[in-house]
Formats: C-alpha cells, sequence, structure tokens
C-alpha cells in the first residue's frame, strides 16, 4: 500500500517531464540515469532517521501535476520582489524563465538557461559537466526525480577572476495551484572570482503547490560565493530543496537561508570541502507559526585540512508549529587542524510550538577544535521585565525580544536592501508595527 | 603521538583469567525448551515462566536494530550458552562454604566477600556467569529492612515486590536486548529500601562472566520507596577469550517520593585484543522511573571495558520536581566501539536533569555520545542542561556527538554544548617545560577532563575508576 502511494506520488512527479531534445551531450545521460534512479528509489516516510519529524504524508496524498498556462504577470505584480542594484535578474514563473520580466537577465555574459531544447547561449562544456556532479541523487528520490526533468537549468558561471557589484537574483514565482516545479540552478565560480546568489521563492496565491529544488555551487580556489535564500512560499505549498556546495582551496561559501512560507519545508544543505582550508559560513533563520513545518538538515563535510566553518540556525517558533533542525559535521580522517563550531538556538513562543534539534558532530581527526551547542528556550522573563521597567507594554516587549533574536540572523546578510526587506517582515510577524 | 603516550595506553587487561571450576550449563541455543528448563532450574513461579515465554515470543517478532554507530558481525543466537553456573550449587550459609577456587579468583580481582575485607563497609552480590554465589552484610542490612539479594532469592522469599515491579520500568517488549534479557535472565541483584530508610552502607554488585560462549542476562531491580534512598555500586569483569560474548543485562530502577536513588557502574568487561579479536558485547538497557514527587535518580558510569558499549542509562522523570542525572566517563581504546550516552524523558511538571560526559578516545577506537532530552507538552518548567565533552588521543580515533533534543513545552529551557579536544604536544611541551613528564601530564590532563563525573563516584569507586584509567591509559592517575 505505501510502496503504492510512493510510486504514485513519484510518478505524479515524473508525468509531464519533457523528453529529451537537443540538449548538450552529457546532459542527455545524466538525465536518463537519473530518471532510472527515480523510479528505482521509494519516497522518505518518518521511519527514515533523516525524515523522522518530517512527516510528507500530506504532500503524497496531494494530486500534483506539471504547471500548466502561468497566470499572465507583469513586473508590476512583481515589484514588492525586486531588489535594486542587481547584477542580473532572472525570474522563472511556475518553472519557465521570462525574459521579459527579467532584467539584464540573459544581457550579462554571466548567465545562461539550458533548456532541454538547447541553451540559449554555448556553455563551455566543463561547465555544463559540473551539472548532477555535486548534488548526488544515488539515495535521495527529490534530487533524482529534478536532475530528470532539467527541463531549464540556470547556470551562472564566473570566469577567473570575475566579481560583480550587485547580485544575482533569482525569482522563481509560483502562480497556480496543485503543481510541481523543478528549479535547478548551477553555480560555477572559478577560482579567485566573488558573487552574490539570491535565491528567492515567492507565490501570487495561497492555495497547496509543491517547489522541488536543487542547487548545485562549484566554488573554485579562493573563489567567494554568498548565497542567499529566501523561502517564501504560500502557506499551503510543500517546498523541498538541496542545496549542494563544494569548495575548493582556501573558497569561501557562506550562505543565509531564511524560511518563513510553506506548509511544511525541507532545506538540506551539504557544503563539501574539496581543497584545504575551505571556510564555510552557513547562517538559518526558520520564522513559522500556525501549523508550519520547517525542517534544516544540514551537513558539512570537512574532508580536508585547514576547513574553517561557522554556524548559526535559529527558530522561531509560534502558534501550533513545528521547526527541525538537524546539523551535521563531519572531519574526515586527515582532515587536521579544522575549526568547526555550531550553534542551534530556538525559541518557542507558545504552549502548543515544537522543535526537534540535533546537532551532531563525527570526528575522525585529532588535532581538530569542534565544538556545537543547542538551547531551546522562551523569552527571559527578567528582559521582558526589563523593557516593561522602561515603560514598553508586555506584548510589545516580547516582540521586541523576539524581532531581536531573529534580527541577528537577518543582519547577517550582505545585502542591505535585502535585510531591510526581512526587517520589516519580522516587524509585521512580531506585530510590532500594529502596536508602536 | 608520541612513544611515551603511546606505550601509556597499551596496558594489558589485567582480569583476563580463566578460573577453571566445575560448571553446570545448560546447551547452547535458544528455544521456549531452553527457557523453561532455566526456569526450572531455578524453580520459579509459574509467573515468572509466563512473563519470560511472553517476552521470548515477542523478542522473535522483532529485528535486530541496526541504528547504532558500532559495526560487528551478526550474533548467532543459537551459539550462545543460556545459563551456565559454578557447581555445586548448594545452598550457602557463610562465607567460608564458598568454593576456594572462586574464592581464589574473587581475590584476585580484588573483590572482598570476606566481611572484614580492605572495602569495608560495602555490602557486596557477586555474581559468576548466571548465578548469584554469596552476598555479603544480609544481616545488618535486614536490621534496618533492607532487602539486598539476588535476584532468584527475591523471587522465592519476595514475589509479590517482584512481580509489583518487574518490567514496570523496562517492558518485556521494550527493546530486542531487552525482550532477550527478559526471556533469558538467569540472576542479578534485587534491592528494596523500606520508607524513610536511608541505607546504611554502598551496596554493590560484583559481575564475572567465566565460562567461554556463554552470554550473561542478568536483571537489576531497584525500588526505592517513600524517602529512602540508596547508593548502588556495579563492577564487571570476565576473562580473555578470542570469541566475542553477549552481555545484554537490564537495570531497573524505581524511585517513589522524595527517594533517592544513586547507581554507579564501573564497566571493565574484556574489551578484546588490540586487532579488536574477542571482547564482551555490552547490550545494556537501564532506566529509572522517578515515578514520585521530589524523586531523584543519579546515574554515574565509567566505561572502560567490553568491545562494544552500547547503552543509554535513561530517567523517566514522571513526578514533579524529580530530579535526573547522567554522568559519565567512556573510554576507548584499540578497536573498541562504544555508543553510549542518556535518555531524559521529562513528563512531570518543573523537572530537572543535567547531562555531563566525557569521551576519550584512543588507538582505532570509535566512541559515540548519543542522548536524548524530550521535554513532554506537560512538563512546565522543565530544565536540562548537557555536556557531552571529548578527547582524542591518536589520529585514527573517531569521536561523535548525536544528541536529539526534543521539547513540546513552551516554558521549558533545555542546553547542550559539545567541545573537542586532543592531547597535544603543547600540552605535554608546557608540562615538560616545568618538569613534568610525559606520564604524569597526561594523567593530569586526563585527571582534569574527567573531574567532573569522579567526584560524583562514591568513594571507594573513585578510586577503583582512577586505577582504571590508569591501567588503559596511563599507569599513574589515582
Amino acid at each position: 500500500m505505501e510502496e503504492q502511494l510512493s510510486r504514485a506520488f513519484l510518478d505524479s512527479l515524473l508525468s509531464g517531464r519533457p523528453g529529451s531534445g537537443n540538449e548538450p551531450g552529457g546532459l542527455k545521460a545524466l538525465r536518463a540515469r537519473a530518471l532510472e534512479r527515480a523510479n528505482a528509489l521509494s519516497v522518505p516516510t518518518t521511519r527514515h532517521e533523516d525524515w523522522r519529524f518530517t512527516d510528507l504524508s500530506p504532500l503524497y496524498r496531494l494530486s500534483l501535476n506539471a504547471p500548466g498556462t502561468s497566470v499572465p504577470l507583469t513586473v508590476a505584480d512583481i515589484t514588492q520582489h525586486l531588489v535594486p542594484g542587481v547584477a542580473a535578474r532572472c525570474v522563472f514563473v511556475d518553472g519557465h524563465y521570462r525574459d521579459d520580466l527579467s532584467e539584464n537577465g540573459l544581457g550579462t555574459e554571466f548567465v545562461t538557461v539550458v533548456r532541454t531544447g538547447g541553451e540559449d547561449r554555448k556553455v563551455e562544456p566543463d561547465v555544463l559537466d559540473e551539472i548532477g556532479r555535486i548534488a548526488t541523487f544515488d539515495e535521495d528520490p527529490f534530487v533524482a526525480v529534478n536532475t530528470a526533468w532539467l527541463s531549464e537549468v540556470l547556470v551562472i558561471h564566473l570566469p577567473r577572476g570575475a566579481c560583480l557589484t550587485g547580485p544575482v537574483h533569482c525569482l522563481f514565482v509560483n502562480t497556480q495551484a496543485d503543481v510541481v516545479t523543478h528549479p535547478r540552478v548551477l553555480l560555477v565560480a572559478e577560482s579567485g572570482s566573488d558573487v552574490t546568489l539570491l535565491e528567492d521563492f515567492v507565490t501570487v496565491h495561497d492555495r497547496a503547490y509543491c517547489v522541488n529544488a536543487v542547487s548545485e555551487i562549484a566554488v573554485g580556489a579562493n573563489a567567494r560565493v554568498r548565497h542567499i535564500r529566501l523561502q517564501r512560499e504560500s502557506r499551503s505549498a510543500f517546498h523541498v530543496a538541496t542545496g549542494a556546495v563544494a569548495v575548493a582551496r582556501d573558497g569561501r561559501y557562506e550562505s543565509n537561508a531564511i524560511a518563513t512560507g510553506a506548509r511544511i519545508s525541507r532545506h538540506n544543505l551539504h557544503v563539501r570541502q574539496d581543497g584545504e582550508g575551505a571556510h564555510f559560513s552557513l547562517d538559518g533563520l526558520a520564522m513559522i507559526a500556525g501549523r508550519q513545518l520547517a525542517d534544516t538538515h544540514s551537513f558539512v563535510d570537512h574532508a580536508l585540512a585547514h576547513g574553517t566553518s561557522r554556524q548559526l540556525h535559529k527558530c522561531v517558533v509560534s502558534g501550533g508549529a513545528h521547526g527541525v533542525f538537524n546539523g551535521r559535521i563531519l572531519v574526515r580522517p586527515g582532515a587536521q587542524l579544522t575549526d568547526s563550531s555550531q550553534e542551534s538556538r530556538n525559541l518557542l513562543l507558545s504552549g502548543k510550538a515544537q522543535i526537534d534539534t540535533k546537532p551532531q558532530l563525527e570526528i575522525f581527526a585529532d588535532d581538530v577544535k569542534c565544538a556545537h551547542g543547542a538551547a531551546v528556550g522562551q523569552l527571559e522573563p527578567e528582559e521582558v521585565f526589563y523593557l516593561r521597567s522602561r515603560g514598553l507594554p508586555e506584548s510589545l516587549a516580547r516582540s521586541v525580544l523576539t524581532y531581536a533574536f531573529a534580527a541577528d540572523v537577518v543582519d547577517r546578510i550582505p545585502v542591505p536592501s535585502v535585510v531591510d526587506h526581512l526587517r520589516a517582515m519580522i516587524l509585521e510577524r512580531t506585530g510590532i508595527q500594529e502596536l508602536a | 603521538m608520541s612513544t611515551a603516550l603511546k606505550s601509556l595506553i597499551d596496558q594489558p587487561y589485567r582480569h583476563g583469567f580463566v578460573t577453571d571450576i566445575e560448571s553446570d550449563s545448560v546447551a547452547k541455543g535458544l528455544s521456549e525448551d531452553v527457557i523453561r528448563l532455566i526456569s526450572r532450574k531455578k524453580n520459579e513461579p509459574d509467573w515468572l515462566l509466563e512473563f519470560r515465554l511472553k517476552a521470548y515470543r515477542h523478542w522473535l517478532e522483532m529485528t535486530e536494530p541496526t541504528w547504532p554507530n558500532v559495526k560487528y558481525p551478526k550474533i548467532d543466537f543459537q551459539d550462545i550458552i543460556y545459563f551456565s553456573a559454578p557447581k555445586p550449587k548448594k545452598k550457602l550459609a557463610s562465607m567460608d562454604e564458598v568454593d576456594p577456587e572462586l574464592r581464589r579468583t574473587f581475590d584476585k580481582l580484588g573483590v572482598p566477600l570476606h566481611e572484614q575485607a580492605a572495602l569495608a563497609g560495602v555490602a557486596v552480590d557477586v555474581i559468576f556467569d548466571s548465578v548469584s554465589v554469596t552476598t555479603t552484610y544480609k544481616k545488618k542490612l535486614a536490621d534496618v529492612g533492607v532487602i539486598f539479594c539476588s535476584f532468584s532469592e527475591a523471587v522465592r522469599e519476595h514475589p509479590d515486590l517482584v512481580r509489583k515491579y518487574l518490567g514496570s520500568v523496562v517492558p518485556h517488549g521494550d527493546n530486542y536486548y531487552a525482550a532477550l534479557n527478559s526471556a533469558v535472565f538467569t540472576d542479578g541483584s534485587f534491592c528494596y529500601i523500606p520508607k524513610g530508610v536511608k541505607c546504611p552502607m554502598e551496596l554493590s554488585t560484583y559481575f564475572r562472566i567465566n565460562t567461554q560462549e556463554s552470554g550473561q542476562f542478568e536483571r537489576t531491580l531497584i525500588v526505592a520507596e517513600e524517602g529512602a534512598s540508596v547508593s548502588y555500586l556495579e563492577g564487571c569483569t570476565a576473562p580473555q577469550f578470542d570469541t566475542n560474548q553477549l552481555h545484554a543485562a537490564v537495570v531497573e530502577l524505581v524511585a517513589l517520593d522524595n527517594a533517592n536513588i544513586k547507581y554507579s557502574t564501573v564497566q571493565n568487561w574484556y574489551a578484546g585484543d588490540e586487532n579488536g579479536r574477542g571482547g564482551i558485547y555490552n547490550f545494556v538497557t537501564k532506566r529509572g522511573l522517578c515515578k514520585g514527587v521530589n524523586s531523584k535518580i543519579s546515574w554515574t558510569q565509567v566505561e572502560t571495558g567490553s568491545a562494544i558499549t552500547w547503552k543509554y542509562p535513561s530517567c523517566v522523570l514522571l513526578g514533579d520536581n524529580s530530579v535526573g542525572e547522567f554522568y559519565s566517563v567512556a573510554l576507548t581504546n584499540h578497536m573498541q566501539q562504544a555508543d553510549t550516552g542518556t535518555k531524559m524523558v521529562h513528563i512531570g511538571r518543573n523537572t530537572r536533569s543535567t547531562i555531563i560526559s566525557k569521551g576519550i578516545s584512543a588507538g582505532g577506537s570509535n566512541n559515540s555520545y548519543r542522548g536524548l532530552v524530550k521535554i513532554g507538552a506537560k512538563a512546565d518548567g522543565a530544565r536540562n542542561f548537557s555536556q557531552c565533552d571529548s578527547m582524542l588521543i591518536g589520529d585514527r580515533c573517531a569521536a561523535n556527538t548525536f544528541p536529539y533534543i526534543q521539547v513540546q513545552n513552551d516554558s521549558a529551557k533545555v542546553e547542550h554544548e559539545a567541545t573537542t579536544s586532543k592531547i597535544g604536544e603543547d600540552q605535554l611541551f608546557y608540562f615538560a617545560s616545568r618538569g613534568i613528564d610525559a606520564e604524569e601530564a597526561v594523567s593530569m590532563i586526563i585527571n582534569g577532563f574527567v573531574k567532573d563525573v569522579f567526584t560524583q563516584l562514591p568513594m571507594e569507586f573513585a578510586v577503583e575508576a582512577g586505577r582504571l584509567l590508569g591501567l588503559k591509559l596511563e599507569g599513574s592517575v589515582g
């Protein structure tokens, strides 16, 4: 029975998958392999250790289709999501690239879309070969399905030494209910380059749909990639995303992942050290309420020596929401002088809210510095009292403290306009605007 | 790694001798008949046989768990001797009647069977393979109403108490090895502290596996009535064999209102040789139930032996204001594997728990801390603090932490911290520059590392534990 449900669901994800056209050589074979894997795997249930706290069965019961004709959108409809000063803006509506909504999209030499029907601009074969190299799909049905689709891949390629001043903004808009989309981004930053990638998942309605996103990022030697990820899906949506990152010698990868939307969201972030001395910084914030569930599974793989990583993940959980965090740090044999720290901090704002957190250290080298910490708590009564003694009503005092807790992560985002926008959003969510 | 350090961590196992003593064993293998035979040999009442058979039938339907971070070849449960007792098995009236060979064994192990022995003031129950050999200081304990005897004796003398509490904390089908234990357990200790009594001395059980190919499945049950308090110690050794032996024990603690149980373990089963041949598989279920208000259960463990250690002494904090504590030092060397930690399940209001875990891995060993802190929806004001520190000696070993934190109450407060460090050449150099040689330096660093746990051990045990770490690691701790 369960097996049937799993099969039926995966088949529905694969239905409408575009057949192979004249896409570049390697891709055809990759899609075929992924399809084979997707047909062999079954969907995870709460009996899988990695999915113990995240029950996707409501998703499996949805009947999903490939997107049909999108609601007509103009730039005016998405103004609220626009970010000034971007190097490029690429807008995807229901999984399809829309040149009319994009800005500088394919005008910049760094960005292109590879389609099953061919590519918009010639992409170097080396770069194309990166697709599917970092985001492995052997065990993960969602990544396998995404790779089997690959109908439109956004490829961002920074050649050696190239630096972009503004972020590359990828806006994924959903306009239809009961559809599933498979956004795919490949970012290749060659040695010495510097780029900021802003991925933004938004919607124009509040019904159920599913997004199954995969982002692959290859950071070259001495290159720096800053990756901002905003998940603002509808409260009825399901969002499953995998970020797979490989960092070469002395490269830096800095991530800020903010999740506020979706009924159930799952973010897998796998960062792997491909060269000595790589640095990772992973910041995350999940701010959820009602019956939402936000799950973050991060995996930092210190495969080689001299790596450093810093991670701060915060959950603000109110209503009957459920926050899940699993942060795995692996220090492989020989990865000496690794310096790694991780912090999971969680704020429970209501009696029905729930947190499951599991920081996980696995160390196979002896000359390392590793620390992790996890805390679950509520607002300190002393702090609330202090603010009340300054004349703030209790509700405002609580809101101010909640805001401060969440803003800590948001303030680390390197794009000022995004920071302002998120701050305003948190203010609204904590109810300060109404009170002040 | 410096040569000094290397020689320090390669100390031999001193309890590895075999006692040549005639034993009465049942044939290898497990079936309902074997269970009936064990039960008959022990003259057990029908309800206990029923309990065993229920557990056995349940066990048959369970599958062996694979989630722990340990690797071992599949255990053939039909290749184990489930009952082995030293002969002759006549009732012992006094210490003098204990088989002299057996007494020499325990003399060698440094366990005082004699009541005037060095560790005077500790009542000892001694379990040799499957059977309790002797219990000391019985009379003195009986004067204050404390029952401390072997499990078989408790079944005979105090069936109502045993029946009431057996399986109340660890049900017969709790997990794979607990079910197996419930089916075939042979002996163990029973301890009952009546209302308001503070046990006048430390209670202690000494476990010894002697027969090759035998498994040890003992069962310990400790009940502290209202306002009672007790401190209980447990020690274990086994001889050196090339084959692996299974040790699957179950320990149940019940603390009623205002009761206090302190349970300390120094586990030094044979760990196998440096290539990982032989050694004990120590798959143990230990759980305490803080049933009453203001009750307290404290686990302290020093795990140095066993080829594989896999146990999670847990506290179920049911009573309001109850307290659970877990202090652990787990040392692994050579090819040893340990997946150990605790579970603190907060159910009652204002329950508190503390977890201090120190893992030391050396050689090619693998040491994992796995812990669960669960705060139920009704556990208002619950509080937990956890700290897990690991120390790595050498670059072939592994240290892992898997803390699960599950919170369903917004007034709860949970903190978890973990760090990893090593004994570095620079630290040894610092000591050397102060005129302290490597051996002493290592001893001081380790002592400092485990101090938080050792201060929790009863005095007599702290000495033994220190000596053990010394044996395993550096020779002169203590």
